[in-house]
């Protein structure tokens, strides 16, 4: 009888009480939920947007979310509507906007939630069937009129700025953009500029003044204070991101944490066929066809091993004879989705290929800032629908794990689309052992495949799975150095 | 590939996963179309490979790693083939080179004498240095054994030691093993499936029908 072991839990003599692995559970908290929201209310053409874009552009981080007031106008009705071509209806009240949608949508984001955000056109005067969706947002600015108006939106923000820009320069922005770009006449202008917007400046917009942290006068043309306002938002995401990173580090620190027994953890079987292959990935004069190629054939192994975590089985008798007794077989009901981490995860691609006919295979871009090593999601695009499929399992793909950090993400990132924590399977080539802890710490039901383990300090406790004694710091637990190998791109 | 259970040592069953019996379920489904039917054994069939090339000998050895770290690691021994049993047995050589690159790859071709009933060796080409190699013998159904035995005499005479070749098969029936372990207990035997039985016009029950004639698609 051959028996080699592949399962960690199935190796503890006694029954691992895993109990106490699922209460200890810690929240993690990604940067996108509670994400750093600042406020810019002002005139009609007092430059709010321009200096929205400056904060953009000064920041420079792809996860900067502008929420413009422009899209949460109410729809009109029919005969709103021709009064709103007559230039006699009056969209400059706070009335004429959807706050309580704005509301929901900034709380949505404050949560971490995706959000879905109304596209407003004004040559139609009503809302387009477009819609945009909003994920993953760490900076979020509102612009508008009205931005520091309401009471809910103000407790939601962390800075409000009100751009005090003089009115008789307001008309003479707001003309050449309502000519020039929003198709009206001159007349038209003149004429809601006199009964709408100048009044209602007067008495629901100047009085929000009151309301700013910080009221800048003269708009994009005040340098200065604009400097001076992008110095301190940028000094609190500083402070953001260390939190961020300090609780990253934090997690899974506890010492009486045995992933030994863990019961959703499998590691490969170390014998005769993995230490070979893990010789070859290993050693460096190794060439890269064959990195390539021993690199699938263990891709290969740990998704067959991932596949052995499901369990949504139906039996079915399959006839393969009209005189033959049938088959007794299984189906397999799982609707299944990968989801690779670019780079590292895009290596198991071509095996999964070999292992399933047709599966549909979602992407995540999620990078560490080189220099803090805080890690930031750049991109997610997931399979259409994937909030609403049933009997979903997703396996999730990174070729290594290091911190864990972006193991985590990634894993929120997942959860944040509605999708369960036990239903991921995530899968990876190298693990240390404290990128696994913080790993578990935060989502115990989690499956996680691994093919090789390293240990964080005493090698001994882990005799069967790393019996070549590798500690977490070694370099090939310590660097990314798999995708480069895999794709010889550095 | 976790645990085996089995008959004796050298016979080595794929460990029964929900996982392999749902592919299994696939492959002997007689609706499953040609595409899917040849994806599908593909994959067990690597699965054999894997199996069997894990059971081939390393030896330790110092490792030169990335970042000059160094520890003891396994070296691959021994040189490997492929023997395939014309037809069928020739579906399994993707399966085996999508493991072993380059792999060299020998051919028997045995069949049934109309007069005697009996296998009948008709031809041979096997690589030359055989004799020093592990050799991976490819045939998806081991019935009643007859062909595989006659091949097994042909390695042995080509002077390839017992215990160095493997007998690679997707299905595999309980007199079959039984026939085959007899005559060549060291053989061993790597197999995905074993059925219930043998019937008496020598087809595996419930089997999967004609391996080859539904790889093939004649």
């Amino acid at each position: 009888m051959t028996c080699s072991e592949s399962d960690v839990s199935s190796e503890s003599h006694s029954e691992p009480n895993t109990e106490g692995y699922f209460k200890d559970k810690t929240k993690y908290i990604p940067p996108w939920t509670e994400p750093y929201i600042i406020g810019i209310a002002g005139n009609s053409g007092s430059g709010k947007t321009s200096i929205s874009q400056q904060i953009i552009r000064e920041l420079n981080q792809p996860w900067t979310v502008l929420l413009s007031f422009d899209n949460f106008y109410r729809p009109l009705t029919k005969e709103q509507s021709a009064k709103a071509f007559a230039n006699e209806w009056d969209f400059d009240t706070p009335d004429s906007l959807d706050l309580d949608a704005l509301y929901d949508t900034v709380k949505k984001l404050k949560q971490g939630e995706k959000a879905r955000i109304p596209v407003y056109s004004f040559e139609l005067h009503g809302r387009t069937d477009k819609v945009t969706t909003i994920y993953g947002a760490n900076v979020i600015i509102i612009e508008g009129l009205y931005a520091l108006y309401d009471k809910r939106l103000l407790d939601l923000m962390d800075i409000k700025i009100y751009v005090d820009t003089d009115l008789d320069i307001c008309l003479a922005r707001r003309l050449t953009r309502d000519i020039l770009y929003r198709g009206r006449d001159l007349q038209g202008a003149m004429k809601q500029w006199e009964t709408f917007v100048k009044p209602n400046a007067v008495r629901y917009l100047n009085p929000t003044m009151n309301n700013a942290d910080l009221v800048i006068p003269r708009g994009l043309d005040n340098v200065v204070a604009i400097d001076l306002m992008i110095g301190h938002i940028k000094k609190q995401l500083g402070l953001k991101s260390l939190a961020h990173i300090r609780h990253l580090k934090a997690l899974g620190q506890d010492i009486e944490f045995d992933i030994h027994r863990y019961p959703n953890l499998k590691v490969l079987p170390i014998n005769n066929q993995t230490m070979g292959i893990n010789s070859i990935l290993f050693n460096k004069n190794t060439l890269m066809s064959d990195f390539i190629f021993y690199f699938d054939r263990m891709a290969t192994l740990i998704i067959e091993a991932a596949l052995d975590q499901l369990t949504n089985y139906q039996s079915v008798d399959i006839q393969t004879d009209p005189n033959f007794p049938p088959f007794k077989g299984l189906q397999q009901r799982d609707n299944l989705i990968a989801v690779t981490v670019i780079r590292s995860g895009d290596c198991f691609v071509t095996s999964l290929k070999r292992t399933f006919l047709e599966i549909p295979i979602g992407k995540l871009l999620i990078q560490s800032d080189s220099l803090t090593g805080e890690p930031q999601l750049h991109q997610e695009r997931l399979p259409r629908g994937i909030d609403n499929l049933k009997n979903k399992k997703i396996l999730l793909f990174d070729a290594q794990i290091i911190s864990g950090a972006a193991a985590i993400m990634a894993i929120q990132v997942l959860i944040d689309h509605k999708i369960g924590e036990t239903d991921i399977i995530f899968c990876s080539y190298l693990s240390t052992e404290i990128g696994l802890r913080r790993i578990l710490r935060v989502f115990p039901r989690v499956k996680i495949v691994v093919g090789k383990l390293s240990s964080l300090g005493d090698t001994s406790k882990f005799p069967k799975y790393n019996p070549e004694q590798f500690i977490d710091s070694n370099w090939h637990f310590k660097n990314r150095f798999i995708d480069s190998l895999y794709f010889g791109a550095k | 590939m976790s645990t085996s259970t089995n008959y004796s040592k050298n016979v080595i069953l794929l460990p029964q996963t929900n996982q392999l019996i749902g592919l299994y379920s696939i492959i002997r489904d007689q609706s499953t179309r040609r595409g899917d039917f040849v994806f599908y054994s593909d994959r067990i069939i690597r699965l054999l490979v894997e199996e069997g090339l894990n059971q081939l000998p390393v030896q330790k050895t110092i490792i030169k790693c990335h970042g000059n770290h160094e520890y003891e690691g396994a070296k691959f021994l021994g040189k490997i083939c492929g023997v395939s049993i014309v037809r069928a047995g020739e579906s399994m050589e993707m399966g085996l080179r999508d493991c072993c690159r380059s792999v060299r790859i020998g051919k028997i071709l045995i069949q049934r004498d109309e007069e005697t009933a009996l296998p009948k060796l008709f031809y041979e080409k096997l690589p030359e240095d055989i004799s020093e190699r592990y050799v991976f013998l490819l045939d998806p159904m081991l019935a009643t054994g007859g062909s595989a035995m006659m091949a097994v005499q042909v390695l042995l005479a080509r002077g390839v030691q017992a215990d160095r070749i493997f007998f690679l098969n997707l299905l595999a029936a309980p007199e079959g093993i039984q026939t085959f372990q007899n005559k060549y207990p060291e053989v061993k035997i790597i197999t995905g499936g074993i059925d219930q039985k043998l019937n008496d016009d020598k087809f595996i029950v419930p089997g999967l029908g004609d391996f080859g004639d539904r790889y093939y698609g004649i």
